[in-house]
């Protein structure tokens, strides 16, 4: 039972890293139109500028924290304002925006590989808290715990921010159709930066927090964020952030209960059997909403 | 003569690539024609891949068996994914068509039987350049014919408004796919072709590098012409080469910049037959600059 439980929390914080990524992901898709590959260049670029923050600067944790999130959301605003605008300027569409995030994580990934000189870091111990936090039946690490409520906070927030304010509602016209919304007094260029910036954010808020309880800052970081924050999406519906933190958490739990009960050699195939199972079963995702445009 | 042997040596395998990454970003520019974004083409590259090799590896079928047989088992595949997924809005697709790709990979991972598993397999066969140049010439043929035949002129009114379309009496999913199956079977020939060149694959093979490199070729030479996926999979092929001779430490940095550059400044391709039809317009009145006029190569 005490072994269930504390797989239970290990697969609950893996998941929230996935969750928290996917959101990002998520966002730019359903409201800037954007498959953009180049979001896991971001988490790794926001662990490794949190790294050494840390190293260089003897940064305490919250700060490396903080320089992580606005890294990511800086590196997304500047990928976002070189990449993306040209394009949307003379209206390429998706595909051209593809092609131009492609580019763009060509470059990063291989930037960041310079930067860390081609190997995987690791914070250093003491850096972060590293106490096990005593819950009566188990023990959890304090990172898990900052995991965990780091996707619940960033969720509900975003969440909150797009279905109850103006500026989510600003955002979901553009998502809907960027000129319309233009019509109706939308500054759409100013969304468009501030989406930029909340996905490149997140990314980076699970690039530092995973990097740090993965013990790899390294370019891979952002590759394997990538593949799973994306399952994520697909199984809990792009355009719902809600869907995508549970889809996320659940694949963190099956990942790590399958590890632990069946086999490690299945870890991710029944990931992406359950993606596959929602592709076929329920193609739009757990929450994703029914679209009528299309003829 | 020595001087040609010379450069084949140095460049050869780079032109024999440019060849088979051509047949992916055909098998991606078939759908794309249609107005669906499909990363699908690299499923169908694997099965026509694993089963190519397969047949040759037990069977000894020879090469002209071979094609054939991987070319109808990626139509068949794509029919069936066409039958599953068509129903989806486009954004979607796009997205189904990507986890398909990565859950492609696991399946090949875990069944070792059919795919030689984590270890991979050997291909007993190779196809020479001139083969694959015949080959890739027959597909091109037959995209130029579909370009401008009423298949062509019935794509673009899907693609450019499926609504339109359907109230002129064209049914947009059949023509969709139809246009799938045709991205089948040429992703299949085009994942034999990656087998037979490189005369060993694995479930490493056929993943993300293909699904880059396909979609970057299709986009880069032009999506809107039959020519397009061909040029562009041989400058995205030879880009690597040729940023290498120049700046050798940060390669794939400037493989990036290039690739931004170009979607920057030319983003509907190289060839572009609407830039192409603005310069023949304005020839014939006054000789002003169009813009888009560099787009023709």
């Amino acid at each position: 039972m005490q072994l269930f439980l504390e797989q239970l929390v290990n697969g609950w914080a893996l998941g929230s890293l996935y969750g928290l990524f996917g959101i990002g992901f998520g966002l730019v898709f359903s409201t800037l139109g954007i498959l953009n590959a180049a979001h896991g260049t971001y988490a790794s670029w926001a662990a490794i500028l949190g790294y050494f923050s840390v190293t260089q600067f003897g940064a305490p944790f919250p700060v490396a924290i903080a320089v992580g999130v606005l890294g990511g959301g800086i590196v997304a605003v500047a990928v976002d304002q070189i990449a993306f605008q040209p394009l949307r300027a003379v209206k390429a569409g998706m595909l051209g925006a593809l092609i131009t995030s492609i580019a763009f994580s060509i470059i990063l990934d291989s930037l960041a590989g310079f930067a860390t000189e081609h190997q995987s870091l690791a914070f250093p111990a003491g850096t972060y808290p590293r106490q096990m936090v005593d819950l009566g039946v188990i023990k959890v690490p304090q990172m898990q715990i900052i995991t965990i409520l780091a996707l619940l906070v960033c969720a509900s927030g975003i969440y909150f921010l797009i279905q109850k304010t103006r500026i989510g509602a600003a955002m979901r016209a553009v998502g809907w159709n960027e000129t319309a919304a233009a019509l109706g007094g939308v500054n759409s260029r100013m969304v468009i930066l501030l989406t930029a910036l909340l996905a490149g954010a997140t990314s980076g808020l699970a690039g530092v927090l995973g990097g740090i309880s993965t013990s790899n800052v390294s370019y891979a970081l952002g590759e394997g964020l990538m593949l799973k924050g994306f399952a994520a999406v697909v199984v809990g519906g792009y355009d719902d952030i809600r869907g995508t933190a549970i889809a996320g958490i659940c694949l963190g739990i099956i990942e790590v209960f399958v590890a632990q009960y069946i086999s490690t050699s299945f870890r991710d195939g029944f990931t992406y059997i359950f993606l596959l199972a929602f592709l076929v079963a329920r193609p739009r995702g757990l929450l994703g909403s029914v679209n009528f445009t299309r003829a | 003569m020595e001087k040609v042997l010379d450069l084949w040596a140095a460049y050869g395998s780079t032109v024999v690539f440019a060849m088979v990454n051509a047949f992916f970003a055909l098998s991606t520019y078939a759908v794309l024609s249609v107005g669906v974004l499909s990363f699908a083409t690299v499923v169908f590259a694997a099965i026509g891949g694993f089963l190519a090799a397969q047949m040759v590896a037990h069977f000894q079928t020879p090469l002209f068996v071979a094609f054939p047989l991987a070319a109808i088992a990626g139509g068949l595949a794509a029919a069936v994914l066409a039958a599953a997924f068509l129903k989806l809005e486009s954004h979607w697709m796009a997205l189904a068509s990507l986890a398909l790709v990565l859950i492609t990979k696991v399946v090949a991972l875990n069944a070792p039987l059919l795919t030689g598993g984590v270890n991979g397999l050997i291909v007993p066969a190779k196809a020479s350049p001139l083969e694959l140049a015949v080959l890739l010439g027959l597909a091109t043929l037959i995209f130029y014919r579909l370009y401008h035949s009423w298949f062509g002129l019935i794509s673009l009114a899907v693609r450019e408004d499926p609504a339109v379309a359907s109230t002129m009496g064209i049914p947009p999913r059949r023509i969709q796919f139809i246009a799938f199956v045709i991205s089948g079977i040429v992703g299949g020939v085009g994942g034999a072709a990656l087998a037979f060149t490189l005369q060993f694959i694995s479930p490493e093979t056929y993943f993300i590098g293909i699904a880059f490199s396909m979609i970057a070729g299709t986009v880069l030479g032009g999506s809107f012409h039959w020519l397009g996926p061909v040029v562009g999979a041989v400058v995205f092929t030879a880009l690597p080469t040729t940023v290498q001779a120049f700046v050798p430490q940060i390669e794939d940095v400037a493989k990036g910049v290039v690739l931004l550059l170009i979607m920057v400044f030319l983003p509907r391709g190289l060839i572009d037959p609407r830039a192409m039809r603005l310069r023949k317009a304005n020839q014939k009145t006054t000789p002003q600059p169009v813009a888009g006029k560099d787009a023709v190569v």
